[in-house]
């Protein structure tokens, strides 16, 4: 079971999302918003995963990751995009701003849970 | 989210005989300022989940948005079919004689029955009744319907707009060029910058836009060179945005990529994000030198209104 933290302000989105993960066995952690997100990875033992939405209001995803990569002790953390925007963009974007990987949207439900955890396992492995 | 069971009916805004909106039988538009900003917030969101570059909105961003733009919600809309249902937003700035059209959207479920270019017909209508003789709008590169709807009513390209960010911690594609002072300048020194700004920004970045999002600091730099420019921009606790330079000297790249080197420099832990940049801007390319990305473009489209 690992840790992950949901940052996702669409509510279809965040409760489909934490379901899967919830179903594969791992414990989820879900914010609403990038205040709330920041604070649920920071206030807290390191999580084994964040799973970041780029298109937040207020606070959007890429600021999000940009601060949560500042913070120590969260350096070898996993934190995976998690977007509806066109692939290309979503890429450069994401890796420009440390993201370990991208989940684009629509989640397709087969496969949601094992893409998150490639990258968990991903991250373990490395020193 | 807004829905007729949730929500008292407001009233709506008042017929026009003989317009151009009578051919909507059955749809209703009523002034925006009859909802909340959380209820606007959750509409306007509602209508981009499936948008090509979602950027959804809270409450309190909205309403600094309505405030930076000069948005009036008196005279912009929502959308109600003739079951009383909301389909859609759009909303209307005004400076001078000048209008600008903003979030419009149609919820996805709605789409389909010309709610979009019944809501255009009646931001156009404010806009001509309210003295605009020109309306300016910006559309995503790739929004095709949007983009066709535009052009049907009128509206043409004028120019292509980016949105540029740069994370925080990039370093810069070329070296540094050498700086001999740097000065922080004082609200007198930013106001007498701005004042002398060529004409050209695209609304958001207007000196009227600057000045309503608040928080500007700004830098004056002089190279090892003589030439000098100056960079203004607004610090929120997170991020560095509006940013808007010039330079003393005609030759603009080095002298802007000194003053963005500066400014990040000096602010080495924040995200940066510039909107609506004009893709000719002769200080795009060193905003490139300093490692920031293009995200997506927009089409800035505009009409004369008769």
């Amino acid at each position: 079971m690992s840790a992950i933290v949901l940052i996702e302000d669409t509510p279809q989105s965040a409760r489909l999302a934490a379901r899967l993960l919830r179903l594969a066995g791992h414990e989820v952690i879900v914010a609403q918003d990038g205040e709330m997100g920041l604070a649920a990875v920071m206030d807290g033992p390191p999580p084994d995963l964040v799973l970041v939405d780029l298109g937040l209001p207020d606070l959007d995803g890429q600021t999000v990751v940009a601060l949560l990569r500042q913070q120590r002790g969260l350096d070898t953390v996993p934190i995976i995009a998690f977007t509806a925007w066109p692939q290309d963009t979503a890429h450069k974007m994401a890796l420009a701003y440390g993201c370990d990987g991208v989940i684009t949207k629509p989640i397709d439900t087969r496969t949601f849970a094992s893409q998150v955890e490639v990258h968990i396992k991903r991250q373990r492995v490395q020193p | 989210m807004i829905t007729a069971h949730s929500h008292r009916l407001p009233a709506p805004f008042e017929q026009v005989p003989g317009s151009d909106l009578e051919q909507f039988a059955g749809q209703t538009a009523v002034p925006a300022s009859r909802y909340g900003f959380d209820e606007l917030a959750d509409l306007y969101n509602q209508t981009r989940v499936d948008y090509i570059v979602p950027m959804p909105m809270n409450a309190r961003r909205l309403q600094e948005y309505v405030h930076t733009y000069d948005i009036i919600l008196d005279l912009s809309v929502v959308a109600l079919n003739a079951e009383g249902e909301v389909t859609g937003l759009g909303m209307l700035g005004l400076r001078d004689d000048r209008a600008w059209i903003s979030r419009l959207g149609v919820l996805p479920e709605k789409r389909g029955r010309r709610t979009g270019l019944f809501i255009m017909e009646h931001l156009l209508h404010q806009a001509r009744l309210n003295g605009a003789r020109s309306a300016l709008l910006e559309v995503v590169k790739g929004n095709v319907p949007a983009h066709t709807l535009f052009r049907k009513l009128g509206f043409r390209e004028t120019r292509e707009l980016l949105i540029i960010r740069r994370p925080p911690g990039t370093a810069p594609l070329i070296p540094p060029p050498e700086v001999c002072r740097v000065v922080e300048m004082d609200e007198a020194g930013i106001a007498a910058c701005l004042a002398i700004r060529p004409p050209g920004p695209s609304w958001l970045e207007e000196t009227r836009s600057l000045y309503r999002a608040g928080s500007l600091k700004g830098l004056w730099v002089t190279l090892t060179s003589g030439d000098s420019g100056w960079i203004v921009y607004q610090q929120t606790p997170f991020q560095l945005t509006h940013i808007v330079c010039g330079t003393s000297s005609p030759v603009r790249e080095p002298v802007a990529t000194a003053l963005l080197c500066q400014l990040h420099r000096l602010n080495p832990h924040q995200d940066a994000k510039v909107e609506n940049m004009p893709a000719d801007s002769p200080y795009l390319p060193a905003f490139v030198n300093v490692g920031y990305l293009e995200t997506f473009r927009r089409i800035e489209m505009s009409v004369q209104l008769g």
